[in-house]
């Protein structure tokens, strides 16, 4: 009896040993927590514009193509593909990838998800859809794209989230409601989403390329930067994003935290309203560019983070000669020289800004420095859509304004900007020079190669020539994880990546 | 804050009639009104003339003395650009001071107007107007403020409206009640004998004789316009972020407030005592204006 | 009774139409066109055009309104979310349980705290404990909920790492919000119970009990307490109804995933009618707190009730 039981106890120490160590293997970090600073508002690829709802569509779509850091192009459901003239390109796609809902993706889906973003559906995105034709179907799994006019930037921009294939079947039966309810091929698949507070994404089994190595994907929108990082802290969230400046060194010196720092493709800019006078005239535009002291605005208000742009490619962008230009000089006597050439007088302007903090910043020490020339100026700052409705009226004078570049192709950062056909849309300076709209026509036609890059070097000196706006800050990506996530690493574009991410003991 | 309205006294009638004095000698007996008093009074005058009591013009930047802790240079610190938060807490009594008794100007106006004439006319005219204020009235004012000032757009002046429209319902449900009380008694009577207009009859004799509740509602609407326009600030629906208002002060530092906690604390503290001195005083006035209730 | 409450209740419909009204009117007026700011910077003007024309928006404001209403009324539809194109109603329904939590939370805080304490300072009326339990209740009148929330993460989140300052998720996260929204209404019901309790003290049919001979504490615990709570009882559901609304600072602060939070984010994004949905959804919750707290009045008392027949 006596020897019984101390077996039995055995036997009972050692199940009870088993459960522990199946506990342990089940707590194993299975779920990644990340802690973003906005909720998504559409998890439907083509009807958004910003960075949270891109996010959360990279990890549940795939697109044709993929396009690293570095602008190098990858085969993501398109096996290969071949340009058959400046606006044919055949895409081979990929057999037996799965969407969410088990069908398998197809040609006509491929189809039906580039043709709808070319319909109002896709307004938001139409800077990437508008120069599309027409989607032919050759077989089940073969494509061609046709294109309105050769623009050998659009292949790289298949890459963007509002190239994500998606289901026809499951999107038509969605109908106004898909947004909610997403079906992709990606690598995890939408559980819940508790709008304002956090979606749950699950990896997706049937996945065709690399699974996942953990199961839950957890993303919660913090908006509070000091709440992030103390969930950073504490290890509610295993990545937060993004840190701000008074909290990098808390986190780069924490023991258990890693900080990465990532150069965006983005440029914060004092834009002109070169229609109205007397902006129209060139010297006043240069002349209050040389009254401004940019290195001094931007560390003051961003404060040691990013850098001041030297023309408008951001430097991870195809051919930009960004970091070659000499960094710009106060120069307050040339300034006023410049105006009183163009006979400008006890100038008063506006500057306009959103709610954004570093630019209501930058516009506070731009008024100081322009006081100093003898130029008054009142500050404006506006909600996001009383500011954009305000840009369309044409009243405005000086105005701070960002530009994010999605895709590392030079003409998505130009064109939307400043070419003649953007007014009305997101040409806010109003800027139409045939020279500027020439030099873009061209760099769309020519393949990637050494043509192409002197044109882009021609149109960035130009412009900083022209001066239609003065380049105020090139951003930061800057994100904090704990330091067992390993595989992580931020996107110059803001599209981070949670896919590739696992956990080390 | 709609209950002070519930708590406010009825009807007082010809007492507030004997002055100034009476009610100023009743208050003097009870210290935390005259804390009130005397604190609003000096944030009056700090707001008059804060050109000259600032040490520093409010949005003057000095970026080499960014979050700067209290020192003699800057007795409460500066903020992130370098601001002396000491003179923006001084300009900032002026712009709170103008938003809370200019907001419940436009209430106690509109409101009374509106309740007076209800009150008055009695009958449809009644009858509309108080189902009007129904209507108002089942919104919480936040919110009421808070969608007001959405459409408005920033800025003071479509703070104080909106802050002020929200808190009509109250003034105009007081003043109806008073009214009501007073319509029927002989002076009003002996008014309308000697042929005074009905416009006469409310300005001249009505309105006077309700002058309590509305004074003691007044002065606790006063607190809650400034502690709904510091809450519209802190949302970003109110000033402009240059200005120095107190909700707007605190929004701005919270992103510091594990660094430099003086950015939130002062301007928190600010509004605090704003209140509570006008709350003091709100229910000292009570009492003193309303001696049935006193106990 | 049923009658009192059928004529509540239809009372409430002109009232709802009104607020709804008003709200419509506001939004209308308000400067910024939602289509633009729906469709993005790079729409075209068809698709503005075409976007006007599909949610009515190129209608006369009349026309708009009545729509509006008729919809509600016959389908229970109160449109569609620009943004998400969701119905308005199932956005308020994703984001109002959080709300019902944190105010219910608030509201157990503010009598589980303010009842005793406005008892304690009734009876002991000018002692220590009462003027300090009346200057905190001041206090607590007076601070601005979203400092107040700054403190409490200040201490409780920086300092002492015990509580989360976000995140709704964990009965952790939730004592803060809760916290810092049940502090006006801790004050309100202390104030109100002491007062009330106070009148009653004095009441003839206390003095009775006590010329009967009866215990103090008797006197106190049952006869007072019992009509003294009358008036709080009405305190707290009004408190009640005031939390449902007011918890929008408080939701922002916390990154609570409320209806307030999703009001202030629709009128960023100038989701129109989220915005009005939110504010009519908050009239009628108002409105229904109020009509439930005018019957327990009647209910709990007898005096009241029979004015109902």
């Amino acid at each position: 009896m006596k020897k019984c039981s101390l077996k039995k106890c055995g036997l009972v120490l050692l199940a009870f040993a088993f459960l522990l160590g199946g506990a342990g293997v089940a707590a194993a970090k299975d779920i990644l927590i990340v802690a973003d600073q906005y909720d998504a508002t559409t998890m439907d690829p083509i009807a958004h514009n910003d960075v949270p709802s891109s996010r959360a569509c990279y990890e549940l779509y795939d697109t044709l193509v993929f396009v690293d850091n570095e602008g190098n192009v990858s085969p993501g459901l398109a096996e290969s593909w071949e340009f058959l003239s400046g606006t044919e390109y055949k895409f081979n796609l990929r057999k037996g990838v799965k969407f969410h809902n088990g069908d398998e993706m197809k040609a006509e889906d491929v189809q039906y998800s580039i043709m709808r973003a070319t319909t109002d559906a896709g307004a938001k995105i139409a800077t990437y859809s508008q120069n599309v034709k027409d989607v032919e179907i050759v077989d089940d799994y073969t494509i061609v794209v046709h294109l309105k006019l050769i623009d050998y930037s659009f292949f790289s921009s298949l890459a963007h989230s509002w190239g994500s294939v998606i289901s026809k079947k499951a999107t038509e039966a969605a109908g106004d409601s898909y947004g909610m309810n997403p079906v992709g091929t990606g690598p995890f698949k939408l559980v819940s989403w508790q709008k304002g507070n956090k979606y749950v994404l699950e990896r997706f089994d049937d996945y065709w390329g690399p699974k996942p190595q953990y199961k839950t994907l957890e993303v919660r929108s913090v908006p509070e930067p000091t709440s992030r990082t103390i969930a950073l802290e504490t290890g509610d969230a295993d990545i937060a994003f993004p840190i701000v400046h008074n909290d990098l060194k808390r986190v780069g010196e924490n023991e258990k935290l890693v900080l990465y720092r990532k150069p965006q493709n983005s440029t914060a800019y004092i834009g002109f309203n070169v229609t109205k006078k007397p902006f129209d005239d060139i010297r006043v535009r240069q002349g209050i560019f040389a009254a401004l002291d940019i290195v001094g605005i931007q560390a003051a208000s961003y404060r040691g983070i990013g850098k001041v742009p030297g023309t408008i490619l951001p430097s991870a962008v195809k051919y930009s000669i960004n970091d070659e230009i000499p960094p710009h000089v106060q120069d307050v006597e040339k300034a006023k020289k410049l105006l009183e050439e163009a006979g400008v007088k006890d100038l008063k302007l506006e500057i306009w800004t959103n709610e954004r903090k570093e630019r209501v910043d930058s516009a506070t020490i731009v008024q100081a420095q322009l006081e100093e020339i003898g130029i008054k100026s009142e500050i404006k700052v506006l909600e996001w859509g009383a500011y954009l409705n305000g840009l369309m009226e044409k009243t405005h004078d000086l105005f701070i304004l960002g530009w994010v570049v999605s895709i590392p192709d030079p003409n998505f950062a130009v064109a939307g900007l400043l070419e003649t056909s953007a007014i009305g849309a997101s040409n806010y300076t109003f800027f139409s020079d045939t020279a500027l709209d020439e030099l873009l026509r061209e760099g769309r036609s020519l393949p990637d190669g050494a043509g192409r890059q002197a044109i882009y070097k021609e149109m960035q000196l130009y412009l900083n020539e022209q001066l239609p706006m003065i380049y105020l800050h090139n951003d930061e990506s800057i994100a904090g994880t704990q330091k067992n996530v390993k595989g992580f690493s931020p996107r110059s574009n803001e599209i981070h990546s949670f896919r590739e991410v696992y956990f080390e003991n | 804050m709609s209950d002070y309205s519930a708590a406010a006294p009825a009807v007082t009638g010809r007492k507030s009639r004997r002055g100034l004095a009476e009610v100023l000698f009743r208050l003097r007996k009870s210290p935390l009104a005259m804390f009130g008093l005397i604190f609003i009074l000096c944030l009056a005058f700090v707001a008059v003339f804060a050109g000259v009591l600032a040490p520093y013009p409010y949005q003057k930047q000095n970026l080499m003395h960014s979050y700067e802790t209290p020192s003699r240079q800057f007795w409460l610190g500066t903020d992130e650009f370098g601001r002396d938060i000491l003179s923006r807490l001084i300009y900032g009594a002026r712009i709170s001071l103008q938003v809370g008794f200019i907001a419940v100007g436009i209430a106690l106006f509109v409101g009374g107007m509106l309740g007076a004439v209800a009150g008055y006319y009695g009958g449809w005219i009644d009858n509309g107007i108080m189902r009007l204020m129904d209507v108002l009235l089942s919104v919480p004012q936040t919110l009421l403020a808070i969608a007001i000032a959405a459409s408005l757009g920033p800025g003071l002046f479509n703070l104080m409206i909106a802050v002020g429209i929200a808190a009509v319902p109250n003034y105009a449900r007081i003043v109806r009640g008073s009214v009501l009380s007073i319509r029927e008694m002989e002076f009003i009577e002996a008014a309308r004998a000697v042929g005074s207009s009905d416009l006469r009859i409310i300005l001249k004799h009505i309105l006077p004789n309700s002058m309590a509740p509305i004074i003691v509602q007044s002065t606790l609407g006063v607190a809650s316009a400034i502690l709904n326009a510091a809450g519209l600030s802190f949302i970003g629906l109110g000033i402009q972020p240059p200005y120095p208002e107190w909700g707007a002060m605190l929004s701005g530092g919270r992103q510091y407030i594990r660094d430099y906690a003086h950015l939130t604390l002062y301007p928190g503290l600010a509004i605090m005592l704003t209140i509570l001195a006008l709350n003091f005083l709100g229910d000292g006035l009570r009492d003193a204006l309303d001696p049935k209730l006193k106990r | 009774m049923i009658r009192y409450i059928l004529r509540r209740i239809l009372f409430l419909i002109p009232v709802l139409i009104g607020v709804a009204f008003c709200v419509f009117t506001l939004l209308y007026l308000t400067p910024g066109d939602p289509a633009r700011m729906i469709l993005g910077d790079m729409a075209t003007e068809n698709a503005i055009k075409e976007f006007r024309a599909k949610e009515g928006l190129d209608k006369p404001f009349l026309l708009q309104f009545g729509n509006y209403i008729y919809k509600a009324i016959t389908q229970g539809d109160i449109g569609r979310s620009y943004i998400t194109k969701r119905p308005v109603m199932n956005e308020i329904m994703a984001t109002f349980p959080a709300t019902l939590k944190l105010a219910a939370f608030a509201i157990v805080i503010a009598v589980v705290v303010g009842l005793p304490c406005g008892i304690l300072s009734a009876i002991k009326q000018y002692s220590v404990f009462d003027t300090l339990a009346m200057i905190f209740a001041m206090i607590g009148l007076s601070m601005p909920v979203f400092w107040l929330g700054l403190l409490l993460i200040l201490l409780f989140s920086v300092h002492l790492r015990w509580l989360p300052p976000s995140g709704f998720d964990t009965f952790k996260a939730m004592i803060l919000p809760s916290l810092a929204l049940s502090a006006q209404s801790i004050s309100m019901i202390t104030r109100m119970t002491r007062s009330s309790m106070l009148e009653v003290v004095r009441a003839d049919y206390i003095r009775t009990a006590r010329s009967k001979g009866q215990k103090e504490s008797v006197v106190i615990w049952v006869h007072a307490l019992h009509n003294a709570l009358i008036p709080v009882v009405t305190l707290c559901g009004l408190q009640f109804g005031h939390l449902l609304a007011g918890a929008i600072l408080t939701e922002s602060i916390f990154a609570v995933p409320g209806v307030g939070r999703l009001m202030v984010e629709s009128i960023k994004m100038r989701d129109y009618p989220v915005v009005q949905g939110g504010v009519l959804f908050v009239a009628v919750a108002f409105s229904v707190v109020n009509l439930l707290v005018d019957l327990l009045y009647a209910y709990i008392d007898p005096r009241i009730k029979a004015q109902y027949r």
